[in-house]
């Protein structure tokens, strides 16, 4: 039956019975206590996802790789991720993939690409954790997208590294209200992990400068539970 | 801290400041009779410098069902419809039109024109469920109070995030199961007030779980933006029944699939987890381990939640009910009075009235978020085919890589949250 799954897998495409490839669905939770058999399965995924098969196909492996994905599929995701058509799916299985090596291959790619691919990549970056160094001077990029994409990741991300990227740059007056926020993901989140001084300086940044109403009573309600937590 | 006084109200303009700042104040008793009673909020009516500002994201479907709530009631003033289909906005504009007498109201393709409107007080969202948390987090960010059909959350990282920013940004973020405390009275009832003793458990049944969908593709209708339509979720071509919006969850429907929806255990779930967390008073909690007892037999695969507390929630245990309860009716229990809707008018005159008192409502985003939080861990516990530990401090599965894969799925560019 996994034979034939994953000949039928080399020409899946939009329209074919998504049945034909159960099979391999029930090997991706069944093979968990048997690595070998695990090991084989991916390898076998990994040489679907480097043919030419059909995009459906590779956009199946992909979703496989999410859930059974080692370091061994992290090299063939990775040249995926300058592919319009497939680094959204190259990104849906290396920031679920837990093996280091895949927020390496993120971080290897994220200075070679641009516009909406090099967002993407910022996005899981963010949701990985990790990547402030490179996130830093992309605050001040000439793309205002770009910009906006990496003030996000960093609220994401909110640790004190973060949280001083944020703190330190000067936004374009069209991001000043999304830095803010983005500060602000991070003083929470520093507050509830204890450090309550970070946070307390952070709201007080914020309200130096001015902000808006809505930011204002968001950083006060802030500062009073830094002063009352 | 009085929390029913955490959130300030919205910054708006009065009646009297609104008329004023038109220069119009000193000349209003000279205008001429034919202005309307209710302009005025005379017999009753709210005059509409007063009225709660709403604008509807998402209006097919249930969307449709809550946009004439909302436009039908008193309190408020329809101002912009959202739709990524054109027949779909354009109808809903030319209602609200009817509504008004005017030709006012604005009609959007992109949502984040209608948050940016410093005119609008707050949202409904009726969207597919992968949108819903970028949609809610943008309108808290833009001071919006928001009304959020179920399921509020597509995966789990998504559920805290909603909670920062309702609470970040003091707004009135509720979530959409009216079914939570109208149709499961008789059972929250008789838990609240005492007459079933000891509440041990309670059963939940729903049906199937979403699965792929690999339509053929056929051309994108003219007016619809499909790529709006997909938004974060994985690019997939065009297909009628990939994104209808009808109820089924089995096929042919965007609940069916799961890059949109985790299915019945969602799209049910959120009311009967709901009914039953309320039921058995843990709405404050999620549940610390989620027990797997596979098929045996021709009895199907069935889940069992442990709240921290000692509450068990089981889902499809063979030979129960639906909301059916297991109690000991010898350990007595006092009656506790049990919480209900402020205002008039279900769960969304719940919302209105909190949107003016400040006050949280009956399904305010955090019970909703816990409800979600149970349908999420048995969707991934089927899927993985065992038992999981749950640290919902952390929210994580502690120790357990392949679980915390499942916690949430990449968005496609330029989509960030």
């Amino acid at each position: 039956m996994l034979e034939q799954a994953f000949e039928a897998l080399k020409t899946y495409d939009y329209g074919v019975d998504r049945h034909v490839l159960d099979p391999i669905d029930e090997a991706a939770v069944t093979t968990r206590n048997d690595p070998a058999a695990r090991k084989d399965l991916e390898s076998r995924l990994l040489v679907v996802l480097q043919s030419k098969a059909p995009r459906d196909a590779r956009d199946y492996v992909c979703r496989q790789l999410r859930t059974i994905g080692t370091a061994a599929s992290v090299s063939a995701l990775e040249a995926l991720l300058p592919d319009p058509d497939m680094s959204h799916m190259a990104r849906f299985a290396l920031e679920r993939i837990p093996d280091s090596q895949a927020g390496k291959a993120l971080e290897h790619q994220l200075p070679k690409l641009n516009g909406q691919l090099k967002i993407g990549v910022i996005s899981s970056l963010g949701t990985r954790g990790q990547g402030v160094s490179l996130l830093r001077p992309l605050l001040h990029d000439s793309d205002e997208a770009i910009a906006r994409a990496a003030a996000i990741a960093l609220g994401c991300i909110a640790t004190a590294d973060a949280n001083k990227a944020l703190g330190s740059a000067k936004p374009r007056p069209a991001l000043a209200v999304l830095f803010a926020d983005a500060s602000m993901s991070c003083a929470e989140k520093l507050l509830a992990t204890g450090h309550a001084k970070e946070a307390k300086a952070t709201y007080q940044r914020l309200l130096k400068n001015n902000p808006p109403e809505l930011i204002r009573l968001a950083a006060e309600r802030g500062l009073k539970a830094c002063q009352t937590g | 801290m009085d929390e029913k006084k955490l959130f300030p109200a919205p910054l708006r303009t009065t009646r009297r400041e609104f008329l004023k700042a038109a220069g119009l104040a000193s000349t209003a008793l000279a205008l001429p009779t034919f202005i309307p009673a209710s302009v005025l909020g005379r017999d009753g009516a709210v005059p509409p410098s007063e009225r709660i500002r709403v604008g509807g994201i998402g209006l097919g479907n249930m969307g449709g069902g809550d946009f004439g709530t909302f436009l039908g009631r008193p309190e408020v003033q329809y101002l912009a419809v959202c739709d990524v289909r054109k027949n779909v906005r354009d109808g809903k504009k030319a209602q609200v039109d009817e509504r008004y007498k005017s030709k006012d109201c604005v009609a959007y393709n992109d949502f984040r024109e209608l948050l940016v409107r410093e005119d609008i007080d707050a949202v409904h969202v009726a969207t597919p469920d992968h949108w819903h948390t970028l949609i809610v987090t943008e309108a808290c960010r833009r001071g919006k109070d928001v009304f959020c059909q179920k399921p509020e959350t597509l995966t789990l990282r998504e559920g805290p995030l909603m909670v920062e920013y309702a609470r970040r940004y003091s707004r009135v973020v509720s979530g959409g199961s009216q079914r939570v405390r109208e149709d499961y009275r008789g059972t929250v009832d008789m838990c609240w007030g005492g007459k079933l003793g000891k509440v041990l458990s309670i059963n939940v049944v729903t049906n199937n779980l979403s699965h792929a969908c690999n339509l053929p593709p056929e051309p994108v209708p003219a007016g619809f933006d499909w790529d709006m339509w997909l938004g974060p979720a994985p690019w997939a071509p065009y297909n009628a029944k990939r994104c209808d919006g009808n109820y089924s969850t089995e096929d042919f429907s965007w609940r069916s699939y799961w890059d949109y929806s985790s299915g019945e255990i969602t799209d049910w779930g959120a009311h009967h987890f709901g009914g039953a967390t309320f039921a058995v008073d843990v709405r404050e909690l999620q549940p610390q381990e989620v027990i797997y007892h596979a098929p045996e037999g021709d009895k199907r695969a069935h889940l069992e939640f442990v709240y921290p507390n000692g509450m068990k929630i089981t889902h499809c245990k063979p030979g129960k009910a639906n909301m059916e309860v297991d109690n000991n009716e010898r350990e007595t229990r006092a009656p506790k009075p049990i919480p209900g809707y402020k205002g008039k008018g279900g769960i969304i005159g719940d919302f209105l009235a909190c949107v003016r008192s400040r006050e949280k409502p009956f399904r305010d985003i955090q019970f909703a978020v816990n409800t979600m939080s149970v349908c999420h861990l048995g969707t991934i516990a089927y899927r993985l085919q065992r038992s999981l530990k749950w640290d919902a401090a952390k929210q994580t599965f502690p120790g357990d890589a392949e679980a915390n894969r499942f916690t949430d799925r990449a968005r496609r560019q330029p989509w960030q949250l």
